[in-house]
């Protein structure tokens, strides 16, 4: 309702990413440009995925959950990975880190993510005299999505760019990202066939992604150290 | 957005640029969009607006834009920025009649209807609930079309929505704090442009006529039987005025009566020496303006041929007495003739008839009844109606309450068969005989569900004069109707008297919104700002250590330090 309440939810599903961006030392070395490669590629991949979603999928006539279709959904899903392998690996990058390339991509990643879901629905939304909180859990959703794939993003570079891995911590590294990769669609699987609440679906997801973030965070450390 | 990405990819200035403008403009459009999401959107009915010698009545707004209220108001409160919700059902008098007639500001009223005005009539038991929600929509009708009102006051029906907003409110007024901007609440608007006198409205007559036999040797004009009935109607809400007793009931019996003598007419030898003349006038409330103007349009031989004529008026509540009003005195031989076979036909159905005389004053511009037109013309006339008492102006014309279920299709069909076989028995000679021309069961017998079916469809349809363009589809159905069962059918379309004048806009959509309150998005803002910044020294922290923190707030006096 109002611009003052569209400006708020603005700033809850986009904030984040700037404060990030200017908090770490990402902005010290000036990896906008990584970053803006990043979205790029998401564009594409949204693209590649928006044609495999109409070709492959059938549209369901009573909206209940049907597992086929939500394997195939999975499936699609990894298409993203593939996305996000490419933006780590075959994009030339400037001399920076590892540390900070996952860093850049993911938030790359996470912006465009956001704008292509979000910036839509809260503009022509949120403006309206009807007030609902909807859009503020939509950017409870969008804070989570970001840290969702700053870990997908870092355990994609422990997997493609990091040569030498302890042995051990190889498949806890694969089993990881798998789930995050399939989070998407257990959040819909948790709305639709269970009929979870928004306000729980929202603290489902930030959870979720705060427990993925510190494990990610925990095996990236742990292969930090000289094996 | 991805034009652009590319663009700072690829390079270009111009390119650039020229991507900026389109987005730019991509934006204006967007801003464009209409917002017309709200949790509810109610049909609601505007209180008619009119006046009559130049004084102005009724509602004066239509736009609404303000917070919802509703009883119990906490004393003292300001209202000039709050629409005042109403459940008729409670309605509280006192109050409403000191705002109104002391001519306090609210920012409007919303009345909200029950569903159905008044159960079913059946037989003669009617609940008290229904005689005192009618005695309710009575009085409030005729507080508020003689009252001038400078806001908006509409008519909604409840349902569950509403009610469930209304106890709401109710609720959050209990608590002492009238809705406004920055306290949060509902919010009703009606975007209606500002209401506009009609210009030039006209009111139409219909007239049917079904010509009688005229012998070989017959050179002079036949004499003539003119059966009327206003069918137009004014209420406080002209959106609802639907007038199904008043005079939904006339026209019915207009047109069953018209359908059984063009029976009894088709065939040469059972039609009657007399012509038959079917009226629908318009402008009935208006001091029977319409008749006025119809009755003058006649050429004189006509006007001499009348015998006489019946008028109809609200013949659809009664139980077993219907009145005869007159305005010459019952001893005129001619009065005499009509009311003697109206009332020998009476008395054998078991219905007593009354007989009630109104002298006319020429000089009072009031014309309470029908025929009192057809009398200042000295023509015989007279109105049949179950009401013993004659309306004031603006009353009984069919208002909130004349709804289906205030006729009862059982009376209307009494009426009909106590009309039609009185007119017979005049027209082909049988007075004071034993004979029932339109018995049950014959093939000339009234047809009860035509009578039903003619009074859902007049249940349904509001009939406010003015507001009948010349080609309303309610006109084009009486028209062929009566085109059906008579010869020659004319319509007239006439202006209403210069002493009347009407507004448009009679019906709104009402959005209800649910609105959060200013100081509910500064705590937002409060909370997202502190979030963000929490977020920023985290990460500053975790990232480039305690030490950066301290020093991005430092950097100044440090820079004086090791200036010197």
């Amino acid at each position: 309702m109002t611009v003052f309440h569209f400006f708020n939810c603005a700033i809850l599903t986009f904030g984040p990413h700037a404060v990030y961006y200017s908090a770490t030392p990402l902005s010290e070395y000036d990896t906008i440009g990584t970053s803006a490669k990043a979205a790029a590629v998401y564009l594409g991949t949204a693209l590649v995925k928006l044609v495999c979603l109409a070709t492959f999928l059938k549209e369901s006539e009573n909206g209940n959950f049907d597992p086929y279709q939500e394997l195939l959904k999975v499936l699609i899903n990894f298409i993203d990975v593939a996305g996000l392998y490419f933006a780590l690996t075959q994009l030339t990058h400037r001399n920076i880190s590892q540390n900070h390339k996952f860093q850049a991509v993911g938030l790359g990643w996470a912006f465009a993510d956001s704008v292509l879901h979000w910036l839509a629905p809260l503009w022509v939304g949120a403006r309206g005299l009807e007030f609902t909180w909807e859009y503020v859990f939509q950017g409870l959703e969008a804070n989570a999505n970001l840290v969702l794939n700053l870990s997908l993003a870092a355990l994609g570079s422990l997997m493609w760019l990091r040569k030498n891995k302890p042995r051990i911590l190889i498949p806890i590294i694969y089993a990881c990202a798998g789930v995050l990769a399939t989070m998407p669609s257990i959040t819909s699987y948790l709305r639709r066939a269970l009929g979870w609440q928004p306000a729980k679906a929202v603290g489902f997801e930030l959870f979720s992604s705060l427990m993925m973030a510190f494990l990610s965070w925990q095996l990236f450390s742990a292969c930090q150290r000289p094996a | 957005m991805a034009g652009r990405r590319r663009g700072r990819c690829g390079g270009g200035v111009e390119v650039l640029e020229s991507i900026y403008s389109v987005v730019a403009l991509v934006l204006i459009l967007v801003a464009c969009v209409e917002l017309g999401d709200a949790a509810t959107a109610v049909d609601v009915y505007r209180l008619i607006q009119y006046d009559l010698a130049g004084v102005p009545y009724g509602s004066r707004f239509g736009g609404l834009n303000h917070h919802a209220g509703a009883f119990p108001f906490a004393p003292g409160a300001d209202f000039s920025r709050t629409v005042v919700m109403m459940p008729v059902r409670e309605l509280n008098f006192t109050f409403l009649r000191e705002y109104i007639i002391n001519k306090q500001q609210l920012g409007g009223l919303l009345f909200l209807l029950p569903q159905k005005v008044s159960k079913k009539i059946v037989g003669e038991i009617k609940s008290k609930d229904d005689g005192l929600m009618r005695k309710i929509l009575v009085e409030l009708e005729q507080l508020l079309i003689h009252a001038s009102i400078p806001y908006p006051v509409y008519f909604a029906f409840e349902d569950d929505k509403i009610n469930a907003l209304l106890a709401d409110v109710r609720r959050s007024d209990a608590t002492g704090q009238p809705a406004t901007a920055t306290t949060g609440g509902y919010k009703l608007v009606v975007s209606s442009p500002e209401p506009k006198k009609l210009s030039s409205p006209t009111i139409t007559n219909i007239q049917g006529w079904l010509p009688g036999l005229k012998g070989d040797g017959d050179t002079n004009q036949l004499p003539t039987i003119a059966v009327v009935a206003p069918y137009d109607t004014f209420g406080a809400a002209p959106a609802l005025s639907v007038g199904s007793d008043g005079n939904g009931s006339g026209v019915v019996a207009l047109l069953e009566i018209a359908r059984l003598f063009s029976r009894l007419y088709s065939n040469p030898k059972t039609r009657g020496r007399y012509n038959l003349l079917f009226g629908l006038t318009s402008g009935g409330p208006y001091n029977y303006n319409g008749t006025l103007k119809w009755l003058r349009s006649f050429d004189q031989r006509l006007r001499e041929s009348i015998d006489y004529a019946i008028c109809l008026n609200s013949i659809g509540s009664w139980n077993n007495e219907l009145w005869i009003h007159v305005s010459k005195p019952p001893e005129n031989a001619y009065i005499k003739q009509v009311h003697e076979s109206l009332s020998d036909v009476a008395k054998e159905q078991g219905v007593t008839i009354g007989i009630k005389h109104k002298k006319i004053n020429i000089s009072d511009p009031r014309v309470a009844w029908e025929h009192e037109q057809f009398s200042r013309l000295r023509i015989t006339a007279v109105t049949l109606s179950e009401l013993s008492a004659a309306p004031e102006l603006l009353k009984n014309t069919g208002g909130l309450y004349d709804t289906r279920d205030s006729v009862d299709e059982a009376a209307v069909y009494r009426s009909i068969r106590l009309i039609a076989e009185s007119l017979a028995r005049h027209i082909y000679g049988y007075q004071g005989r034993n004979i029932q021309i339109f018995a049950d069961n014959s093939s000339l017998a009234v047809n009860p569900s035509y009578v039903k079916s003619w009074l859902d469809l007049l249940s349904r349809t509001p009939r406010v004069g003015p507001f009948l363009s010349k080609t309303d589809p309610i006109i084009s159905a009486l028209k062929k109707e009566l085109s059906d069962h008579t010869v020659e059918v004319h319509l007239q379309h006439e202006m209403i008297d210069g002493m009347f004048s009407f507004y448009d806009s009679t019906r709104a959509t009402l959005y209800i919104y649910q609105v959060a309150s200013v100081a509910f998005d500064l705590l937002l803002l409060l909370v997202l700002g502190s979030y963000l910044i929490l977020l920023f020294s985290f990460l500053v922290i975790t990232t480039r250590g305690l030490d950066d923190l301290i020093n991005m707030f430092r950097r100044p006096p440090s820079r004086k330090v090791k200036a010197s």
